[in-house]
């Protein structure tokens, strides 16, 4: 379960072991499409004078449970989904789940996203709309050894060190462009922390809150070079919505992210109550491994200052710096024209 | 009137429009077959739009390819090398050990069940392990290929050799011929139909085996592979490169399969039906 897999999720890309798998779900989503299957038709009848049956919705995963949910099962476990009268069943992922697809073609109500696939995806007309940003500040990064000779990203990119990073992820063609004639040899991430444990891999992409937590458990001392720190900072794990859903039912995508800022605040609050039950889970996390990330997440999902009520919150700009860099990587053709069509911050 | 008749002239140029009817026969099925997938996949692009992110045309998918020309023709070929290589190691090793288990009862009852494990074994779990031996890059690939290509060809060279004539091995053993010269001269050519029946089998799957490979040991840049021209795209959303990619990979396949077709005509050709 590497990082690469997981930032490969984040994109709607599974990690190199799964991505035979990731091809064959791809053509899957492909072929329900084409037969029609909308999402969202499955408001259940009520008996007359019955109490209205809640709202059914699905949100899918793009990886296993893990703290960076943390807030969807806070909200879960508290019923705070029923008291905005919703069933969500959530489906937790794995690798090769493709989100974005199954989310744009109407499969699943709600699913999580990477905020640079939001705006590509609907660049070829997969109209995705950003719902809430789970992390303020992206956790993407790149882990080496503590013991590791290189002092930045930099130094690292212009070296010989062969990084377990996958190919095609937009924040590997931004490293290649603002560090050019790097010389470093990029391998998929397949092998798990196999390879950067055993040395195979002198780097490795990772989220910061999970895979240098996972090495630092096993006693292995790494550092961390944060992606965002070096200028590129998207909204990496965003729960997104088809524009369809979003436009047709209004209401109960408000009152999804209204139970999910609850979820988190909670979640922020407290982790060590909810984490158990995703541990259960997810026996490949041990529980001490949850509690460690969801502190390290802590600031970058609510950095200092932010108000409960600005939890998952987007910003214009954030959107318009994302898509200016994608155009410049080469990823977008272009901005967007409305760049408001792009996200929706629910009241 | 018998200078003007000349029949046995005449029957040499004849055979030269019939072989190119025959070929011409033998091709417009096939062929007629992909232009109909061709303008049915078209067709249900247009009639149900399902957005180029999730099934781009033919259209599209055919100017990606020509955009992607160069990319692709690295991939083809760094991928065929792989995957010629793992087939080679295949065929040498499913041949050998074919033989082996052939001569002998007791081997093959004690192992072939568990050369059937090869098959068995789901490659794409095992892929990592092979980084792990193999380390990344090209030795990974190979070693995946040749994983997944071996047990067609041991398979059938087991039991082409098991199905030898019993008079004719008997004969070879009134001759005091020895067990190297009976498999040579005997076991070898009576189950050489068979051994490119599995070749063939192989061959496809190799192409195979190497993408898998390619999916977790190799090295991404300038000159990357079809695994990792794949992946990239998917995480892109390039959907219109993942197909022009894997119509690549199929290509390749194609390729070494029609190479080893050829090598098995070559071979057979002058006294097996199958080569005729």
């Amino acid at each position: 379960m590497s990082i690469l897999q997981r930032l490969a999720e984040s994109c709607g890309i599974p990690g190199a072991v799964a991505s035979a798998r990731g091809v064959a779900a791809a053509v899957a989503v492909a072929l329900l499409a084409a037969c029609g299957e909308p999402g969202g038709e499955t408001k259940p009848s009520a008996p007359a004078g019955a109490a209205p049956a809640p709202r059914a919705v699905r949100l899918q995963l793009n990886w296993m449970p893990e703290p960076e949910f943390g807030g969807i099962y806070a909200a879960q476990q508290d019923g705070l989904f029923a008291r905005e009268g919703l069933a969500v069943e959530v489906i937790a992922g794995s690798a090769g789940t493709p989100t974005a697809q199954m989310t744009a073609s109407g499969q699943v109500e709600f699913g999580i996203v990477g905020g640079d696939q939001v705006l590509t995806l609907r660049e070829k007309g997969g109209d995705l709309v950003g719902l809430f940003a789970i992390f303020q500040t992206s956790p993407m990064g790149v882990m080496v050894r503590a013991d590791a000779p290189w002092k930045s990203l930099q130094e690292l990119w212009a070296s010989d060190a062969t990084v377990a990073m996958e190919a095609g992820l937009p924040f590997v063609r931004y490293l290649n462009q603002k560090h050019p004639g790097g010389k470093v040899r990029l391998v998929p991430t397949g092998t798990g922390l196999a390879a950067f444990e055993q040395g195979a891999v002198q780097a490795q992409q990772c989220f910061i809150s999970a895979e240098p937590v996972q090495m630092e458990l096993k006693g292995i001392p790494v550092r961390v070079f944060s992606l965002a720190e070096g200028g590129y900072d998207p909204y990496t794990v965003t729960v997104a919505t088809g524009a369809a859903f979003l436009a047709k039912d209004r209401d109960a995508c408000a009152a999804f992210v209204r139970a999910l800022r609850e979820g988190w605040a909670r979640y922020l609050a407290e982790p060590a109550k909810y984490n158990p039950a995703i541990a259960k889970l997810n026996p490949g996390m041990t529980l001490a491994a949850m509690d460690v990330a969801a502190r390290k997440q802590h600031d970058l999902v609510a950095p200092p200052g932010t108000g409960a009520n600005e939890v998952g919150m987007m910003e214009r700009a954030r959107w318009e710096t994302l898509a200016r860099q994608l155009v410049e990587l080469g990823t977008l053709k272009a901005v967007p024209p409305v760049i408001d069509d792009v996200f929706w911050n629910a009241p | 009137m018998s200078g003007a008749r000349a029949p046995a002239p005449a029957r040499a140029p004849s055979r030269a429009p019939s072989r190119a009817r025959a070929a011409l026969a033998a091709a417009v099925p096939p062929f007629a077959v992909i232009v109909a997938s061709i303008l049915a996949w078209q067709g249900a692009v247009w009639a149900f739009r399902p957005g180029e992110y999730l099934l781009p045309s033919p259209v599209q998918v055919a100017e990606e390819a020509w955009d992607s020309r160069a990319t692709l023709a690295r991939a083809a070929w760094l991928t065929g090398l792989s995957a010629a290589g793992g087939f080679a190691l295949a065929a040498f090793a499913g041949v050998l050990a074919g033989s082996v288990l052939a001569a002998s009862r007791f081997l093959m009852r004690g192992l072939y069940p568990i050369a059937t494990l090869l098959q068995m074994v789901p490659l794409v779990a095992i892929a990592p392990l092979l980084v792990v031996w193999c380390g990344y890059g090209w030795r990974t690939s190979v070693a995946s290929a040749a994983i997944v290509s071996v047990f067609p060809v041991l398979a059938s060279t087991l039991d082409g050799m098991r199905g030898t004539d019993r008079g004719l091995v008997e004969l070879f053993g009134t001759l005091h011929a020895g067990r190297v010269q009976r498999w040579w001269k005997l076991e070898l050519p009576w189950a050489l139909p068979s051994i490119v029946t599995g070749l063939r089998v192989a061959a496809g799957l190799s192409v195979i085996g190497a993408i898998v490979g390619e999916f977790v040991g190799a090295f991404a840049g300038d000159a990357s592979p079809v695994g990792i021209v794949i992946l990239s795209a998917l995480r892109e959303n390039r959907t219109e490169l993942v197909f022009a990619a894997v119509l690549t990979a199929a290509v390749v396949g194609f390729a070494l399969f029609g190479l080893v077709s050829a090598l098995g005509w070559v071979a057979l050709r002058r006294w097996h039906a199958s080569g005729g």
